[in-house]
């Protein structure tokens, strides 16, 4: 490939993070970090946060993907984060089924209209 | 007059967000349903390979992507994504290519395997022969992810025209002040 495109990064628990990487967006060898995060039961706060950043401030990543119930966890750095690449995408996981309302994006889209703007 | 043009810009604009909104709505419940679709397909795989045989535990030590993003800016700062697929790994052929007698003696020049150029599937992790269900969850899961650039795509559309919204709301109020 003369220019490869941008990554797609995972972060959620083993089920998540196993589909996404059958789906062959992995990425891992000697000099790179890996562009995943599977959440374990000893995978602390400062582990994911710190990854979060990381995956934030790298260029070559497009989209992170995210387990919804591992952004509430980040939801401060997530709600903070305003630039369109890479975009964070809060999915599903087996034991947490989406939420709409904990959803960055929408939280943002509904919060478009206050009682001023509707006059 | 210009108060009037921006009224109807936001208007315009306003309508769009929602026709967006509704987009994603929709790209969302596909997408939760592909996931489903792919945990079922993986707990069935889970189940004839054994409970330990479909996890981190089998993850190659070497990675390459197999699938990556274009981002294409559409309009100022307006990011829109596509899902490209590298090639695949292509099976070894064994056996002569032309129609000819095969030399008995003597090692016959078989091509070697590219395999630096394409990335290995990541189905070869788990074994050779993978049940049906193992194939079914990828293909699920190969699906999810050209949704969820469709889904990123929309996201940024809708917050591009949030941060629109918010410049001519703020336009709007500067002229009626200034009409005051």
């Amino acid at each position: 490939m003369a220019e490869r495109g941008k990554l797609i990064t995972v972060m959620g628990d083993e089920d998540t993070v196993t589909r996404f990487l059958l789906g062959g967006i992995g990425e891992l060898n000697k000099n790179c970090h890996p562009n995943f995060l599977v959440m374990e039961k000893d995978t602390t706060i400062h582990e994911i946060e710190d990854t979060f950043w990381q995956f934030l401030n790298q260029d070559d990543i497009g989209i992170i993907l995210i387990n919804q119930y591992i952004a509430e966890m980040v939801r401060q750095a997530l709600d903070a984060h305003q630039h369109t690449i890479p975009t964070v995408l809060e999915t599903p996981s087996k034991e947490h089924p989406y939420d709409a309302t904990k959803d960055s994006i929408l939280r943002r889209a509904r919060g478009m209209f206050t009682a001023e703007d509707l006059h | 007059m210009a108060a009037l043009d921006l009224r109807a810009e936001l208007d315009s604009l306003l309508l769009q967000l929602l026709g967006d909104l509704e987009e994603l709505e929709g790209k969302r419940a596909v997408l939760n349903a592909r996931v489903e679709e792919g945990w079922l397909s993986l707990a069935k795989a889970r189940y004839a390979m054994g409970t330990k045989s479909v996890g981190p535990l089998q993850y190659a030590s070497h990675m390459e992507p197999q699938v990556c993003l274009q981002a294409s800016e559409a309009q100022e700062g307006l990011q829109k994504f596509k899902v490209v697929r590298s090639g695949v790994h292509a099976p070894e052929e064994v056996g002569p290519r032309e129609a000819a007698l095969r030399r008995r003696k003597g090692p016959t020049k078989t091509p070697e395997p590219q395999s630096s150029e394409a990335p290995r599937d990541p189905l070869n992790w788990f074994g050779i022969l993978v049940p049906h269900s193992l194939r079914q969850a990828q293909a699920s899961f190969r699906d999810g992810l050209q949704l969820a650039a469709d889904i990123a795509s929309l996201q940024n559309r809708i917050d591009w025209g949030r941060s629109q919204l918010r410049g001519l709301q703020e336009k709007l109020k500067q002229l009626e002040l200034g009409a005051a």
